[in-house]
């Protein structure tokens, strides 16, 4: 109780004392606001907790979290869900939310979920510096970081196929690396998704997509549930070559796997918007907002390059490190946000019918 | 093997277990005169009654409600025609080599166990060793696995220079035989200590050669055990959801399909589809098992052992099982010492470099929450099953009113039922407040914003996944007691309450210690049950271990598999003692209940 955070411990708790006492205990929190922190704080009641849905790395969520924590003296907790299972998580708890916002992850996901209308608009004061393509004009949601899709290869591993890092998505297709590939399941990632929904562009049409899926599918070991997770599979030499975002490549790098490397798709890659928003009938609405104001400040899109996470900042005033991805010097494909998102439903089930359940030849 | 009075005895976990092997001698056939109906037993028999059917049943019926509504139709086509009937022949398929390998490598270490000569060190050592798997989350092994026999493992990639593939079928059958058998061994084990040597001698005398003895008498008498535990393994490898999604690689299953349906795309019409498909096989086989079971131990099952039981003396053969259980306790051996050491080592394999990180993540960072809930659950849990599971089985033993049967066959449902099926089930059943004509009947008990932030229907979980245990064992060990001993406690003016608390409880202390450690156990380790309930608020290891092992962190979900077995080792041996000394104290109920009077 004395951390002052919402552990099913406190829940129980709380349950057994009056609300006034579980109230009292949870201002007792150890992390008050730290003076001079620039905070707007919104009228109403003082927010006694916030509750975060995070789809990138835990480690950032960690440190996301813990900063707005001691930033704020908001007892916040998270849970990290991959960008498709937090859509399914937010549609089964419509009814009665149990998240307040909604943090990371690529756009596609974001509009899904609006044109279902499980999302409140919320047009952030901060918004105004983040450039026109990185947010929705309406305020479904808000870019937070831009990171594009690549293919992290394990180069041991290549070399003993004797295959050369990839820089063609038909690379892909070599029969030597049958078993070879890993990418994550498009119902459960966004970043797999934004894989499948790159073909989409690139090949001009669903159905074109789904034949190239086909095809690399016989050369996939496994779909994780989470996007980034093909990443370590390379690292560790399980596969030899992953379809991730690159930054979730170089955290690898530097988090020890040295046979990896970055490539792209010469003929153009696909990209994301991680993005922010407030949940529809939020719990927590003025913690949420406040965590949306203050996920665009510039200072707080700096925390990711702390853990290794080097997704580029959407405020043009964020240092970026020199680890993140360069885009002009990647062949981008024009990505269509909100065509991707309502294509969502549709195309993943089309990808599990089609493509995953196939026997491989 | 060392029986020590206060140790474990695993003939008991057996019954608890297999929930077969109920001795066929039941006593309870006099009734003595009619009296009236207790009210504490009413009062038990009414929320057992109706603990069976608001958390077993009732989630059960609507997932089989859902699948056959009529836009399931099309549903059930997909997943029934090429090429999508894959999945359903894969499950066959992993269902039945699972069975076949780890039926015989249980039957291996009961032989051994049983009828080898070998010191005695060897022989305890492979017995714990063997029973190491139950106190283990479920696909810890699979972990380990990946890091030794991997494409890049330790074993196959660095010290013989392949590269093997152990993803789907292949490395699912290693690791599921190794983490499944132990059950089919402790009841094996038992049966094979319970047969009478008499036979086998006198098979002898007529002039058998040992290997004709062993064909033509040992394996008939084993052969309905040996099918039991193949039935009971099916079962559970059908269930396993944590093993596929580790290490399933392209071989696709029911329940991995069925949590893709769930997690990513909460589409509760196939899950419903999935789950009932999942549904039939289970629950055909489960009973087949256990009428099968109550059936052949009548065959074979002839009393207590009248001789010394013919034990393998040939050198060829004795060093042949030996040496084949010793390599088998190798590599189990090697899988956990893997975890543990993996455990304190920064990329297993890759930077071999000693780190205290991953147990500071589990311990002191965000890992934390999910060891207390997980334990305080548990902790809850296991008590509230075992009581439930005992009294379960004192009135379905001891009762006579109308549906004793549907009372066991409904809480055995808990465990025949894959629990991915309880999860898509309580995610139907509680995720909106049931309202019966416009009152609340009961609150929202699923997601985060429910009561105790989901920890009430995670709780319900572990008992309804834990109570079977309780009742296998208090069934098994109430048959064995002569009623005349309560009905005499009846006479000398006790209620049956009384009667209850002071003759039965003392005299099934030991089934319900087992059943206690059972549930702790299998709480402690449960996931497919799980998965779809945990919470922001409310965090369970096993799922923990899950996300560090997709996100490829092994070293965080080794710390947390070695400080998940530690406290159930720990939960053992308290239990132990707690329940352990209050037997001594109790020994001898009918001198206590005169001393009160």
């Amino acid at each position: 109780m004395a951390r002052g955070r919402s552990s099913l411990a406190a829940t129980l708790l709380a349950a057994t004392l009056a609300t006034t006492l579980a109230g009292t205990a949870l201002g007792q929190s150890p992390s008050a606001v730290p003076a001079g922190t620039p905070m707007a704080m919104p009228s109403g009641p003082a927010p006694t907790s916030l509750t975060v849905l995070c789809t990138p790395q835990e480690d950032w969520c960690q440190a996301m979290v813990a900063a707005f924590q001691s930033q704020t003296g908001i007892p916040t907790t998270y849970v990290r869900l991959s960008s498709g299972e937090a859509l399914a998580r937010i549609r089964a708890s419509a009814s009665a939310p149990e998240f307040s916002v909604w943090w990371g992850g690529p756009a596609d996901g974001f509009v899904a979920a609006d044109a279902e209308g499980l999302l409140e608009h919320y047009i952030s004061p901060d918004s105004v510096v983040i450039a026109d393509t990185q947010k929705d004009p309406d305020g479904a949601w808000t870019g937070v970081y831009v990171g594009a899709l690549g293919f992290c290869s394990n180069t041991k591993v290549l070399q003993e196929l004797g295959v050369d890092v990839p820089d063609s998505w038909d690379d892909l297709l070599d029969p030597r690396l049958q078993g070879q590939v890993g990418m994550a399941h498009p119902a459960s990632s966004g970043t797999a998704y934004t894989a499948l929904y790159t073909q989409v562009i690139r090949l001009s049409g669903e159905d074109a997509a789904i034949d190239y899926m086909k095809q690399l599918h016989n050369n996939i070991l496994q779909y994780t549930k989470s996007g980034s997770a093909p990443a370590e599979m390379a690292g560790r030499g399980e596969i030899a070559v992953a379809v991730v975002f690159s930054h979730d490549c170089v955290k690898n790098i530097d988090a020890g796997f040295s046979d990896l490397a970055v490539s792209f798709p010469a003929e153009g890659t696909g990209y994301e918007i991680g993005g922010v928003a407030l949940i529809k009938d939020a719990p927590e609405p003025i913690a949420a907002r406040m965590w949306i104001d203050w996920s665009l400040e510039a200072a707080t899109q700096e925390i990711g390059a702390t853990v290794g996470s080097y997704q580029l900042p959407t405020n043009p005033d964020a240092k970026v490190s020199e680890r993140s991805v360069d885009l002009s010097q990647v062949n981008l494909v024009p990505y269509d946000f909100s065509a991707a998102g309502e294509a969502r439903t549709g195309l993943t089930q089309r990808f599990e019918d089609e493509v995953a359940a196939q026997p491989i030849e | 093997m060392p029986r020590g009075r206060r140790s474990i005895d695993p003939a008991r976990i057996v019954v608890s277990t297999t929930s077969g092997a109920v001795p066929p001698h039941s006593i309870a056939a006099a009734r003595p005169r009619r009296r009236a109906i207790d009210p504490a037993i009413a009062i038990a028999l009414v929320v057992a009654v109706a603990f069976v059917l608001i958390a077993i049943v009732w989630p059960v019926l609507m997932v089989v409600g859902t699948a056959l509504s009529a836009d399931a139709i099309p549903i059930f086509q997909r997943y029934l025609r090429p090429p999508q009937n894959q999945i359903l022949i894969n499950t066959v398929v992993l269902g039945v080599v699972v069975a076949t390998v780890g039926t015989a490598i249980a039957f291996l270490f009961a032989f051994v166990q049983v009828r080898v000569p070998a010191p005695r060190p060897i022989k305890t050592t492979l017995h714990v060793l063997a029973l190491l798997p139950i106190v283990s989350p479920p696909f810890a092994l699979a972990i380990a696995a990946i890091s030794l026999f991997g494409r890049s493992g330790i074993i196959t990639r660095d010290l013989l220079g392949l590269r093997v593939d152990i993803y789907g079928l292949p490395g699912l059958t290693l690791v599921m035989s190794l983490s499944f058998f132990p059950v089919a061994y402790v009841s094996l084990a038992g049966l094979m200590r319970s047969l009478d040597p008499a036979l086998d001698e006198a098979a002898a005398n007529l002039g058998s050669s040992r290997w004709r003895v062993f064909r033509t008498v040992t394996l008939p008498l084993l052969l309905p055990g040996m099918a039991s535990g193949f039935l009971l393994l099916f079962v559970e490898a059908l269930a396993d959801l944590g093993n596929p999604l580790v290490l399933g690689g392209n071989f696709t299953v029911l329940s991995s399909r069925l949590y893709i349906a769930i997690i990513g795309e909460y589409n509760m019409l196939s899950g419903s589809v999935l789950a009932v498909l999942l549904l039939v096989p289970s629950l055909i086989v489960y009973f087949v098992h256990r009428y099968y079971a109550e059936r052949a131990s009548v065959v074979s099952v002839t009393g207590k052992p009248t001789g010394r039981l013919t034990e393998v003396t040939g050198r060829p053969a004795r060093y042949a099982l030996l040496g084949a259980a010793m390599a088998v306790a190798g590599l189990i051996t090697l899988l956990y010492l893997t975890i543990l050491l993996g455990s304190f080592t920064k990329l297993l394999g890759v930077d071999n470099s000693f780190t205290l990180k991953n147990y500071e993540a589990v311990l002191f960072g965000y890992g934390i929450q999910a060891v207390q809930d997980t334990t305080l659950l548990a902790s809850i849990a296991t008590p509230l099953a075992g009581l439930l599971g005992i009294i379960i089985a004192f009135l379905v033993v001891r009762g006579r009113f109308i549906g004793r049967g549907g009372l066991d066959f409904g809480t055995m449902l808990g465990v025949a039922v894959p629990g991915t099926i309880f999860g898509i089930g309580y995610l139907m059943a509680f995720n909106v407040p049931t309202q019966i004509a416009g009152f609340t009947v009961f609150p929202k008990l699923t997601g985060g914003a429910a009561v105790l932030g989901g920890a009430l229907a995670i709780l319900m979980v572990f008992v309804v996944r834990s109570a079977p245990g309780g009742l296998r064992a208090g069934t098994a060990s109430l048959q064995q007691i002569d009623p005349s001993i309560e009905e005499a406690s009846v006479s000398l003016g006790a209620n049956q309450t009384q009667t209850f608390r002071k003759i039965v409880l003392p005299l099934i202390k030991p089934a319900f210690l087992s059943g206690l450690i059972y549930s702790f156990a299998r709480s402690m380790t449960a996931i497919s049950a799980i998965i779809f309930l945990t919470t922001p608020q409310t965090r369970i290891m096993t799922q923990q271990i899950l996300n560090e092992t997709d996100a490829a962190r092994y070293g965080n979900a080794y710390a947390y598999c070695v400080i998940l077995i530690l406290i159930v080792l720990a939960a053992m041996g308290l239990l132990t003692v707690l329940v352990g000394s209050t037997v001594r104290s109790d020994r001898n109920p009918s001198v206590e209940l005169a001393a009160n009077r």
